[in-house]
């Protein structure tokens, strides 16, 4: 019988002394704290600036597009990040009975964290963005960011080499999953041209784009959002239920089917489009299979608690990760619910979609974070927890501000999709304005509002009361212990295979790897055999100088976060929008904006279906044009001035990615943009507008507006 | 026009080596995992969360 015999004392074994380093950890934890609290006061903004447009305040920083991509970052990576690099490197140092590679790298990849969080607040506000949900930072913070993780690789996996426990326990699996993964998902997502120091083009366009982009976005959420977590669970539940996991088993093959499966799930974002449907069902069947490794997480995470369900009525952390458990059940049971075309007709683009999504990140994430901020706070700073009674206060407002939010998206999303496909016998859209819908759910968007503010008063709870268990304890001293170094005697030569692979981290780190290289070169395919089967189409011409400058201004200002760009082959979305959306409309799409939600009515056949002044006073002031609208008004478009000064370099850059634009088009780009847009100005000061506009980025956006769809309108109908 | 260019793409071989893959794997690891030599060893290492090293003793730190 072979066993676990890492530290089993033995005479030839060595004895050595080591100590953790705490410090870092307690900075995480600072930080954690201090992110959560503005993430969730962004995400309350944001959520207020739906319910009633005048929340947006009329300033350019702090209006919904720009604000949204600001709560997104910093909720996954400032808050969730920051979280997750505490809980790693306190669970990691006492699973392998080594201190962490190297103090000055740890300092490193915490500041340096903190320094892309700050950059991300510095820039997203005023437009600086790359246009692709989640991955909005600009390419310098990009690379800042791979430097850092690099750091924080090298750092773990140093620690791992110097280990003393000679099995590498299942929490540190999926950590390196997840180090990896992380890795992979961003510099192939990120590949983009610059234009200047604060502007670039993706590298991909149109379907390629959507496809890589929705790999990445599927994934982070897979591998930032679960991944970590689930290994923190694996260390963190048993620790504070003082109880080992419940099947240790079951978490191994948790953990092989879940790093297989997930990645492949990519496409459920982007069925019904032009993505290949073979693609499209392949990411919806490994969505689907996705209930099984997911549910046995939550089975082994739950059941570990067997024995002390006593200590979860009194115990605020136990608490919080039983509750965190419970919602990544419901959560991954709903998701690939989701995930089957024929749901997901109903769900996708409405608000149903972003409940889920908070299912996850504040039932899952922020749930499961309180609960090891409560076991780690007061044993990093040597006390007692200030007060339990808080603590339960904050768990019952957490959790009611979720199920507010929760049950109000499902109501807006299942109201907004029937409102939608209704048609009379005669095949008439019973709410042919698409404001109908909207006015109908606002009620619901003051329910989410509220429950979010419940959820922001919850974490302002939970840091007083972790404040003040910081500030009775003390940090005292660093405590010193001993275990045997790893050597021979610590091999388990009659092993099975699996056995002495989790003996083998880095073997075992390249097997993960191939793991989700599998099922992201499957998914890849067809994107870069793109231009085999997206036949070209003669009508689609790539944009004029003047609509580049355009959907660079809707890029800033975040206009893809409430309206889509792709019309579905549905009944009632060719009545509503027009032609079905075709993949070789999108070919000079960098990036594509072809959008999640529909808060405003899709735009991919907006183009020449208002006049130029409808949309001037519909930028202005959207009421005055459709009555009961939410959007923003966009005042500064009016004063701002078109940016021609890196006309030339974006034409350049395009054509370096296959946009075919000539010499001459290139060299009189500035020429021919002022042309348009003088003729559009033209039209506009005969209308009584004031001459001045002619050089305003509102007049390059309705150019824009203008172009939208109307190549492949053209084109003989399907 | 979709349906017909998409037909020409057809590479079915992909999703169902991704298929048998995930199957093999998974035979294989459940196999290992759950061979009854090794409960014991399981056992064992689901316990390493709840070890905790000797003190040997402490030094001042930092307030």
């Amino acid at each position: 019988m072979s066993s676990v015999q890492s530290n089993a004392p033995s005479s030839n074994r060595r004895l050595e002394t080591f100590s953790y380093d705490d410090q870092i950890v307690r900075w995480f934890v600072i930080a954690t704290v201090i992110w959560g609290a503005v993430a969730l006061l962004l995400g309350a903004v944001i959520a207020f600036q739906l319910a009633d447009w005048r929340v947006n305040l009329g300033l350019p920083w702090t209006t919904f597009g720009r604000l949204r991509p600001l709560h997104t970052n910093a909720a996954i990576f400032a808050f969730c990040g920051n979280a997750i690099f505490a809980g790693i490197y306190f669970s990691h140092q006492r699973l392998l009975k080594a201190r962490l590679f190297n103090d000055t790298l740890s300092k490193v990849h915490f500041w340096g964290w903190q320094f892309i969080i700050v950059s991300a607040a510095l820039t997203l506000p005023f437009g600086i963005t790359t246009g692709k949900e989640y991955a909005e930072l600009e390419w310098p913070i990009d690379i800042l960011i791979t430097l850092i993780w690099v750091v924080f690789a090298v750092n773990f996996f140093g620690t791992i080499i110097r280990r003393r426990e000679r099995h590498i326990y299942v929490a540190i699996w999926f950590y390196i999953a997840t180090i990896l993964t992380v890795a992979v998902l961003h510099i192939v997502n990120s590949m983009e041209l610059p234009v200047s120091f604060l502007k670039s083009y993706s590298m991909y366009a149109g379907v390629q784009d959507a496809l890589v982009q929705w790999w990445y976005g599927h994934n982070a959420v897979a591998f930032f959002l679960t991944t970590p977590f689930l290994g923190l669970m694996y260390y963190f539940v048993p620790k504070a239920a003082n109880r080992p996991v419940y099947s240790y088993r079951l978490s191994i093959i948790h953990f092989w089917s879940l790093v297989f499966i997930y990645i492949w799930a990519g496409p459920h974002h982007l069925l019904y489009t032009t993505l290949p449907e073979w693609a499209q069902t392949l990411g919806m069947i490994f969505s689907v299979s996705l209930w099984m490794p997911s549910w046995g997480g939550m089975i082994n995470g739950l059941m570990t608690l067997r024995g002390v369900w006593n200590k979860v009525r009194t115990e605020p952390g136990l608490r919080f990760m039983a509750t965190s458990l419970t919602f990544y059940g419901m959560s991954t049971f709903e998701g690939p619910l989701l995930s089957i075309k024929s749901i997901n007709a109903i769900a996708h683009f409405t608000d149903w979609i972003p409940g889920h999504v908070h299912s996850g990140t504040i039932g899952w994430n922020y749930m499961l974070v309180a609960g090891i901020l409560f076991y780690l706070v007061p044993k990093l700073w040597n006390t007692e927890l200030y007060s339990k009674k808080l603590a339960h206060a904050q768990f019952w407002l957490a959790t009611i501000g979720l199920v507010f939010y929760i049950v109000s998206m499902w109501v807006a999303g299942i109201t907004q999709s029937l409102m939608w496909r209704a048609m009379d016998s005669s095949g008439k859209l019973l709410y042919p304005n698409f404001i109908e819908t909207v006015v109908k759910i606002v009620p619901m968007y003051w329910v989410r509002a509220i429950g979010g503010t419940l959820v922001l008063i919850s974490f302002i709870m939970m840091m007083y009361n972790l404040y003040k268990t910081a500030k009775k304890g003390k940090v005292g001293e660093e405590e010193k212990f001993e275990a045997y170094a790893l050597d021979d005697s610590s091999v388990e030569k009659e092993a099975s295979p699996h056995r002495k692979l989790e003996g083998w981290p880095m073997v075992f780190a390249v097997l993960s790897l191939i793991a989700i290289l599998v099922g992201s070169a499957i998914e890849i395919v067809p994107s870069l055999l793109s231009d085999k089967y997206i036949v070209k189409m003669d009508v689609i011409k790539p944009y004029s100088p003047l609509e580049l400058l355009g959907r660079d201004v809707y890029i800033k200002e975040g206009c893809y976060l409430c309206h889509s760009q792709t019309v579905r082959p549905m009944a009632h979305e060719v009545v509503r929008y027009g032609k079905a959306s075709e993949a070789a409309e999108f070919v000079y799409d960098h990036p594509f904006q072809w959008g999640s939600k529909r808060t405003g009515p899709d735009l991919a056949r907006v183009g020449g279906k208002y006049n130029d002044m409808w949309h001037y006073r519909h930028f202005y002031e959207p009421r005055e044009v459709t009555p009961g609208s939410i959007m923003p008004r966009y005042t500064w478009l009016f004063n701002n001035k078109i940016e021609y000064k890196f006309l030339v370099k974006k034409m350049s850059v395009m054509k370096s990615l296959g946009v075919p634009y000539s010499a001459e088009e290139i060299q009189n780009s500035v020429m021919n943009a002022q042309a348009q847009a003088k003729t559009i100005a033209d039209g506009l000061v005969s209308s009584g507008v004031p001459a001045a506009i002619m050089d305003k980025e509102i007049i390059a956006l309705i150019a824009y507006m203008q172009r939208i769809g109307v190549d492949y309108s053209k084109a003989e109908a399907p | 026009m979709k349906q017909s260019v998409l037909s020409h793409f057809d590479l079915p071989w992909l999703p169902v080596t991704g298929l048998i893959l995930f199957v093999v794997c998974f035979a294989l690891y459940t196999y290992w995992t759950f061979k009854k030599s090794n409960r014991p060893v399981y056992e064992q290492a689901s316990l390493i969360p709840l070890e905790e090293p000797t003190k040997v003793s402490s030094t001042q730190g930092r307030n």
